[in-house]
Order: structure tokens, then sequence, then C-alpha cells
């Protein structure tokens, strides 16, 4: 019904002072109703651009933006029925809580106490029941992003659009957001698109994931099958896998300066040029006497809580590992470690020619 | 230590100082308004007198309708600059268009180049548009010098005043005289009343655009005032200067009555 489709969509900023030029270009962009969606990347990749042409706020080159039947491509933002909350909280300071919840009703013209009912359930929903008559001068950044979260909701908008909404918070409130937005999202089954650079943030609030890069999107899916089957190398960089090595495959085994991999024969893996994917965790740190596929020396250790983040110097190369020390052992920097690969796992992109 | 304390010492002479220059005129300007004639080299009159104050309440005076006319003529002179300060001062403030530091420089003119000079111009035009010798002449006259004050007042306000917030606005379903109306004036109201004082009290001081505009048939306050004080009579002079301050000052003190009431009711 309220599908968002985003088809052909171009958009190209002219060098100016300061400013190189700048272009996104989008292929097919689909978010079903209540989905919860997520454009993930660096920031400068295009996302906010993006946000803002589905928004309204800025008109796109090229390119058609439907809800559902409805062509809205070049509908003003103020008749989209869209929400919108943005990095800074953005709350009328002249506004007490209730007038800027109410806000966006105001403008509908709904009575002064449908209005107040309205906002006062949204406000229970963010947990700010009570707040009515402060102004926002008076509450904590958190405080104050919530509200902007219940006054994009009140109004019960065909899609709720979020750019970086907790990245001026701090880490603690952050996390207390995120799950914040986890219960709007299905407490009112808004359809929700959210633009962020901060992979966490995406694999923890998005039903799909879409990665963005230079202006372009490079894969779309479900946060898994991004994690386990990236297809393109910065992808798989971006959202963590660490070794990404490029080489060239050939009858199923991987060849790179530094390392000779047979790859797991259940896929049919293409032969040519490319990159292999060592996910950190499919590394297991295995005694000498046991099967060991990869010796090395430990050269820095980090502790994070339940597991060590490990960086092993195999000679050619450094590898990022993962390992939980079953033995309860702390390991020190400088010793030798042995490790084996589950090969099942290993992940291949080819180059596209 | 002993810093502050000489720091304190200055901060009590130089505020003495700045009582005694501003309230020595006014005392002198008092004294005068209520005396017949202080021969020099005495500085107390010999005997009080109510001589100019009786002129002035006299008919003969016409100080009624010259407080009339200067207020009104302030008054529609400051709406008239803010409905064409506020869209000048959005667009000079929050966007880059060329010819913009030309803009700039022709509408602070006025407050550089002597009135006389673009007076003489706008009489010409006057005399053929027959706006010489009325009210309406004068005060779209008034506009030339004082609207500058009022674009920079506004400017200043716009420029603290981002997008962000219009857009907030509009993705709340708010349109654009929505946005003016709940956004934009809310935080540009300051400096309207800053920018209103300021028109207000240029407005009300205007002499020669007046006499040379008016031809003598607009009375405003400083119309009357200048006769006696070129010459005519010090102590009359000294008493309509006092009304025009008391003018001055409660055009300031309504402004700000307005802007309570404003805020009162939010």
């Amino acid at each position: 019904m309220n599908i968002l489709r985003v088809s052909g969509l171009t958009k190209t900023y002219k060098e100016t002072k300061g400013n190189d030029s700048f272009s996104i270009r989008l292929g097919n962009l689909e978010i079903q109703e209540g989905e919860s969606f997520a454009i993930l990347g660096p920031s400068g990749c295009g996302k906010t651009t993006l946000l803002k042409c589905i928004a309204g706020l800025l008109p796109p080159d090229e390119g058609l933006i439907w809800i559902g039947d409805e062509n809205i491509t070049s509908l003003p933002p103020e008749k989209r029925e869209f929400g919108m909350v943005f990095q800074q909280p953005l709350l009328f300071p002249h506004m007490t809580v209730i007038e800027n919840v109410g806000f966006g009703l105001k403008m509908q013209r709904v009575g002064k106490k449908e209005r107040r009912a309205a906002a006062q359930a949204v406000l229970a929903a963010v947990g700010l029941s009570g707040y009515d008559s402060r102004y926002p001068n008076e509450l904590s950044g958190g405080q104050q992003q919530r509200v902007a979260v219940a006054r994009a909701i009140v109004s019960k908008p065909r899609l709720l659009l979020m750019d970086e909404p907790f990245s001026a918070l701090d880490p603690g409130i952050r996390g207390e957001m995120r799950q914040l937005v986890r219960d709007i999202h299905k407490q009112f089954r808004i359809t929700m698109l959210l633009v962020t650079h901060d992979q966490d943030e995406a694999f923890e609030l998005a039903d799909r994931i879409a990665i963005m890069h230079n202006g372009e999107i490079l894969q779309t899916g479900i946060p898994t099958e991004v994690y386990m089957k990236p297809n393109h190398p910065f992808v798989a960089r971006f959202i963590g896998s660490s070794n990404v090595i490029q080489g060239e495959c050939h009858q199923g085994e991987f060849r790179s300066n530094q390392l000779h991999i047979k790859l797991p024969t259940k896929d049919e893996v293409p032969s040519g040029p490319g990159w292999l994917v060592i996910r950190s965790e499919l590394f297991r740190s295995v005694s000498s006497l046991e099967e060991w596929q990869l010796k090395g020396v430990l050269i820095d250790v980090k502790f994070r809580q339940g597991y060590y983040q490990l960086q092993v110097d195999i000679g050619s190369m450094t590898l990022h590992m993962l390992e939980s020390m079953p033995d309860n052992r702390i390991p020190q920097v400088g010793e030798t470690l042995f490790l084996s690969l589950d090969s099942s796992q290993l992940h291949y992109i080819p180059a596209i020619e | 230590m002993n810093n502050a304390r000489l720091m304190h010492g200055m901060h009590v002479v130089l505020t003495f100082l700045l009582l005694i220059i501003v309230t020595l005129p006014i005392i002198s300007l008092v004294v005068g308004a209520f005396t017949q004639q202080m021969p020099w080299p005495r500085l107390w009159p010999e005997y009080w007198s109510l001589r100019a104050w009786e002129y002035m309440i006299s008919p003969t005076s016409d100080v009624g309708v010259a407080i009339w006319t200067s207020l009104s003529i302030a008054a529609a002179v400051t709406v008239i600059n803010i409905l064409l300060a506020v869209p000048v001062a959005d667009a000079l403030s929050r966007y880059s268009f060329a010819g913009k530091t030309w803009i700039e420089v022709l509408l602070y003119a006025p407050i550089i180049i002597p009135a006389f000079v673009s007076v003489m111009g706008i009489h010409i035009t006057f005399l053929r548009l027959g706006l010489t010798d009325t009210s309406f002449g004068v005060m779209l006259a008034h506009i030339a010098p004082s609207l500058p004050y009022m674009i920079r007042a506004l400017m200043i306000s716009f420029g603290t005043l981002g997008f962000e917030w219009e857009e907030q606005g509009r993705m709340l379903g708010a349109r654009r005289m929505q946005r003016f109306r709940h956004i934009v004036l809310p935080h540009i109201l300051p400096g309207i009343v800053v920018g209103s004082g300021l028109s207000m009290l240029v407005s009300l001081s205007q002499y020669l655009i007046t006499f040379l505009i008016g031809g003598g048939q607009v009375i405003t306050i400083p119309i009357l005032l200048f006769p006696f004080a070129s010459g005519g009579d010090p102590n009359i002079a000294a008493a309509y200067t006092l009304v025009f301050a008391g003018l001055a000052a409660a055009a300031l003190w309504g402004l700000d009555v307005l802007l309570n009431m404003y805020y009162r009711r939010r």
C-alpha cells in the first residue's frame, strides 16, 4: 500500500568554492510498508542528500519517487506526510514540549484538545510523561531527541526519516535511544528509513540495510546477508570484515602474494581476480599439536568484553581475528599462535570487469 | 587583589563621569524650561517661570497636532520598514546572489550620504507627483534614512536562523505562511523590536527632510523646535526638547510593553 519506491534518482552538485563536484546515482530502492530500512555509509557518501531528496527538501535532477501508486516526486515536503528526525533535536525554543509535539497537528488544524491528547500519548511512548510544560532548554540532549522523535511520529507519518538521529548524543544514551526506536517501530508499525554511518546502529535497528559509497548503493539486503556475503570489497571492509585480501581464484583455489587457501567446493566459485573475505571470527587459535593452517606472531591484543581482538603477523601480512580464549589464558604480545580456519564460511568476491 | 581594587576604583570614577556627562545638559535643560531668562555668567536663575509651558499649552503653539503628526508618521514609517526589511534582510543575510554587495552598499548609503543630497532628488520627484506638503509624502521620505537601521537589525536576527528550522517545519507540514508565523517570526522578533526603536527615533528626529518635503505644512515637533532653538527663545526651545525627549521615551516604552504582552501571551 504505502511502499516507497525510488527509481533512477540522480543529484549532482557542481563544483563550488571549497567543494568538489559530487553526485548520487541510484538505481532502484524499495522499502516495504512497516519495514525498518537503513542506508549505511561513511560520511560524504551522499546518504543525507539521498534522504533529503526522498523528504522533498532537495529536488532530484532525475528520477521518480513513489509512495504506493502516488508519484510524489514534485510534491513539496509539507504535503508528503512524512516525519523526520534530524541529527539535532531542532525543538522550537519558544514552545513547550507539548506545543512542540503538537506542532504538526496544529499545522493540520487539528483542535487543541485532540492535539493535546495525541501529544500526551506519544510523549508517554517515549517515556516523557509529565514533561508537557517544560521548555526545550530545560531538557537534557537525550530528552530533547526523544521529544523530536515524539513530534515526528505524532501525526502518523507515511514514512519516518531519520538522519543520523543519535550521533550527537553520548554513547550510553545512544543505546537507550536505539532501544526506544525499536520499541516505537514495533508499537506503531511505522515505515522507517534511517541514514547512518554507524554499523551497530544500522544492524540493531534495520530489517534491511543498503550500503552506500560514493553516491551509489553497492548492496542491499538483510544484515546477516550483507555481513556474510558482501558483494564488494568496500562493503566487506566497511561493515567490519578486517581481512579482505586481493588476489586471484583458480579452480577453487585462492592465491594472492601472501596466501594460498583452498576454497569450499559447495559454492561454485568463479575463476578470475577478486577479493577473499575472511571474517575475523573464522580463525581459531589451536595448539601446535592440532591441525593448523597458519602460523604467526601476535603483535597486538585488545580485550573486549568476553573476547580478544588480536592482530597476528603471519610474515607476509597481518591478520585480524577475534578469539575468546577458551582456556582462560591471557594472550601475550610476541607469542607464536597456530591458527585454524573455518574455510566453509570463506567468501570470495569476484572482480567486476 | 590590588588590581581588583584599582579596577573597582576606575569603575566608580568612570560611572560618575558618565553620569555627569549625561545629566548636566538635562539639568540645564530642565532649569532652562522653567525660567524666564538667565543672564551670563549666572548658573542658576533669579526666579522661576512657567512662561514656556504656558505658551506650549496655548492654542497658538500647535504642540498637540505636532505630537500626533510626529508619532503617526514615525509609526507608519516603522510598519512600512518592517514590511520592506524582512524579505530584504532575509535575502541579504541568508542567501548569496550576484550583486549582493552592491545592493547592500546602496541600502546603507542613506546612513553615510547626508540626507540633504537624497532629499533634493526626492523633492523634485515628489513635486511632480504632488506629494510635497503632505504627511504621506513626509512619511515616504522618512523611509530612506530609517530603513537601513531596520535592515541591519533584522540581518543580525536572520544571521542566526539556520534553514534547518524551516526544513523541520516543512517536514511537520507547515506551509510557507505557517512557517513564517510560527518559526521565523518568533526568532526575528527581538530584531524587529530593536529595528523599530531605531526607526521610530530616526523618524522622530528628522528636521531637514520634514521641512523640505512638508514645506511647513506638515508640523512635527522638530519643526516647531527649530526656530526657537536657532535664536528665537531658548526657554521655549528647552521646553520643546523635553517634550521631544518624552515622546521618544514613550515610543520606546510602548514597544517594550507590546513585546512583553507578546511574550506573556505565549
